[in-house]
């Protein structure tokens, strides 16, 4: 191997810049999965098939297709078909927004009816209606055992960010891209673009992992 | 040829602890003789399962040694020492354990020829057609091919107890086979355990079950906190047993003292 | 605006022949990133900590780095670091097999971890030797309760694959992408190509949860 390392020739600021609009994606597409993927997944639980079906439909939709065919689709396709033309940020946020809502369903959904029948049982012989059994024995429950999940599809969410560069959002990836070529430094660039995703990704990943077997613990 | 009163087993003051703190066996002496059935009780905590998984070679020893047949088996000089242990004499020795351990991917008749087949070379037609036979033997004959996820828990158990006789073993190993039971599965398995009493094969025996424990016993010991109180025929210990100790855990189990 | 999705019947052909290098991308990936991911899922229970600490290293970074950033670095820093050119074809199978590895490790290492000592106590009260117990015993279950979660795996390398259009490879979203450039009928094309995505993984997905049962209840003990 004969080339010659030269980590200097990599400016930082490019890359934190880039690093700021990943994390801004990163947090507005949590807020919308966390709190819209509740209601999601009522409704792909729910009994009437014609409330139950198009929100099945949606989530299959996005966890059945590649990431970067959504966004690439998002970003061609929303502003011909419906004639809106946002920020490409914003169009980011929205593109990655949705899949994780539908991701974050899923997870709610799963965890809701993995609360053991039992509770339900004891929620019965104790007198409580069925509104007190969901609000004090299901949902609790329920949430708790999300959050693990949760949180690891928002560090997932967090890596595919750097799709959205693909379609000339500014983020992290983006930046590393461009200064590759500038720089003609790829090896040191790409290296560091990948340190900081890692750097920001591990110790979420670890937090999951203590969770997971704080919750093991207690339910055994 | 050993002679009859020479020991099958010997157990020299074996010594055993989990951790620094908690002593399971503090200097347990045993003599076994060939066609004895020794049936170990006392109360939880005592040593008992913990005796007979030493025995088979499953947990390391602090100190002490066994001899089986004469010859040394296990054997460890102090806790911080490699338990020595056999592994030809291992072979002789079968277990069974309370939750029965079948390979859920084998049906039942691969479990059986698994360890004939892999240990001894034994050809697999040869050893299919012993397990055929014993499964017979143990009302078994129509589950050759079915898997464990499929018997009740006694036929698991007996098809357990079929595969560890594959390997003709000279002692037999019995760890609470039927603690894990429904009341009304009990019977057929300690039904298998006494046909193999009529035969005299040596066994160890570990279980709750005084009935049964009067039943196949030639010999009771009474195990309680890590050494052997009492030790004798079954008349004796759990009849009118000599020691206090002994007389009260009795007493307890059957319910005569509140 | 008007739908128009018969300019799609211009493009049949080239659309299956990007379908085809998406399905062999996948199928070669599956095969080598499952071999590795099983040899690092072992590294992993090694008893010698330097191996333990490689096989970490190796699974977290590559799980905890984006995988477009991972194959542009193969694509583009890789062939400066080796010296030699690689094709998008190798390239892109490096760089896949690589983040199926990661991912599949784990995979084994959970199933390994759920064979339990229960198990291995009844191999050595039966004295089977150690290379009966790894291939006859251990083994034969780990695979079987990975298989569902390697299926999973499996749909999200296939779903992974679409990243290397993003280095010039031709596979099923580069086609409709170029497509959708000449034609300038995104709305039809990038639409038809999501679903032949979907008509692929769907019912994929539908097997994971079949097999699933399946295997636990045989496994049942």
């Amino acid at each position: 191997m004969n080339y010659t390392f030269d980590f200097n020739a990599v400016s930082l600021g490019p890359l934190l810049d880039g690093l700021i609009v990943t994390l801004k994606l990163t947090v507005a597409a949590n807020i919308i999965g966390v709190v819209l993927g509740f209601p999601l997944a009522l409704l792909i639980m729910s009994r009437v098939s014609a409330i139950r079906m198009p929100a099945m439909l949606f989530v299959e939709f996005f966890r059945c297709t590649p990431a970067i065919v959504q966004i690439v689709w998002f970003f061609y396709c929303v502003p011909m078909l419906f004639n809106v033309f946002l920020g490409s940020t914003t169009m980011g946020i929205l593109a990655l927004g949705l899949n994780l809502m539908a991701f974050n369903a899923e997870a709610y959904r799963a965890s809701i009816q993995a609360v053991p029948r039992e509770q339900v049982d004891a929620g019965i012989a104790l007198g409580l209606n069925p509104l007190q059994r969901v609000l004090y024995i299901v949902l609790p429950n329920a949430l708790r055992a999300s959050v693990p999940v949760l949180l690891t599809n928002g560090i997932v969410i967090f890596q595919q960010s750097a799709l959205v560069a693909i379609v000339a959002v500014q983020d992290l990836m983006y930046q590393a891209k461009t200064l590759a070529t500038e720089t003609y430094r790829p090896i040191e660039t790409f290296t560091i673009a990948a340190l900081i995703y890692f750097a920001v990704s591990f110790p979420v990943t670890q937090i999951v992992g203590h969770l997971e077997r704080r919750r093991q613990v207690m339910t055994s | 040829m050993t002679s009859a009163s020479a020991p099958l087993v010997s157990i020299r003051s074996l010594h055993k602890s989990y951790g620094p703190h908690i002593q399971v066996l503090k200097g347990l002496d045993i003599e076994m003789k060939p066609g004895e059935r020794v049936v170990v009780i006392g109360p939880s905590g005592g040593g008992k399962s913990t005796l007979l998984r030493v025995m088979m070679g499953l947990e390391k020893i602090d100190s002490g040694s066994i001899t089986f047949g004469g010859k040394p088996y296990i054997s460890s000089a102090n806790a911080d020492a490699k338990t020595a242990i056999n592994t030809d004499v291992r072979r002789s020795i079968g277990m069974v354990f309370q939750h029965y351990t079948l390979f859920p991917h084998l049906s039942v008749i691969q479990n059986l020829v698994l360890a004939p087949c892999k240990v001894r070379g034994e050809k697999k037609a040869s050893a299919t057609q012993r397990a055929q036979a014993l499964l017979e033997r143990f009302g078994l004959g129509g589950k050759a091919n079915a898997f464990p996820a499929q018997l009740s828990g006694g036929q698991k158990q007996r098809v357990a107890i079929a595969r560890a006789l594959m390997l003709d073993p000279k002692l037999m190993l019995f760890d609470e086979v039927t603690s894990a039971l429904d009341p009304e599965l009990v019977a057929e398995v300690e039904q298998v355990i006494l046909q193999l009493a009529e035969q005299n094969l040596p066994m160890m025996i570990v279980t709750h079950d005084m009935w049964f424990a009067k039943n196949i016993a030639s010999r009771v010991i009474f195990c309680a906190g890590g050494v052997v109180v009492e030790d004798g025929p079954p008349e004796q210990v759990l009849g009118s047993p000599r020691e206090e100790r002994t007389r009260d855990f009795i007493d307890r189990v059957f319910h005569i003292k509140q | 605006m008007s739908l128009d999705f018969s300019v799609l019947l211009r493009f049949q052909e080239a659309l299956a022949l990007g379908l085809w290098t998406t399905v062999k991308l996948t199928l070669i990936c599956i095969v080598l990133g499952c071999s590795l991911g099983f040899l690092v899922g072992l590294s992993r229970t090694s008893p010698s900590a330097i191996v333990r600490g490689i096989a970490s290293i190796y699974v977290e970074f590559f799980r905890g780095t984006p995988v477009l950033i991972q194959l542009f670095w193969i694509f583009f820093c890789l062939p400066l670091v080796l010296g030699v050119e690689l094709s998008n074809l190798a390239s892109g199978v490096i760089a896949l097999t690589l983040y199926m590895g990661a991912i599949t490790s784990e995979t084994f290492r959970a199933s390994l971890k759920s064979v339990g000592r229960e198990q291995m106590d009844a191999c050595i009260a039966l004295g089977l030797p150690r290379r009966v117990q790894v291939t006859n015993v251990i083994l034969p279950q780990a695979v079987l309760r990975a298989a569902p979660t390697l299926l999973s795996n499996c749909i999200s390398l296939f779903k992974e694959s679409a990243l290397v259009s993003a280095v010039g490879m031709a596979d099923l979203m580069f086609v409709g992408q170029n497509i959708s450039n000449n034609t300038a009928r995104p709305v039809e094309v990038l639409t038809i190509v999501a679903l032949i995505y979907f008509a692929i993984a769907f019912p994929l997905t539908r097997a994971v949860t079949l097999v699933e049962g399946r295997i636990l209840k045989k496994l049942a003990i």
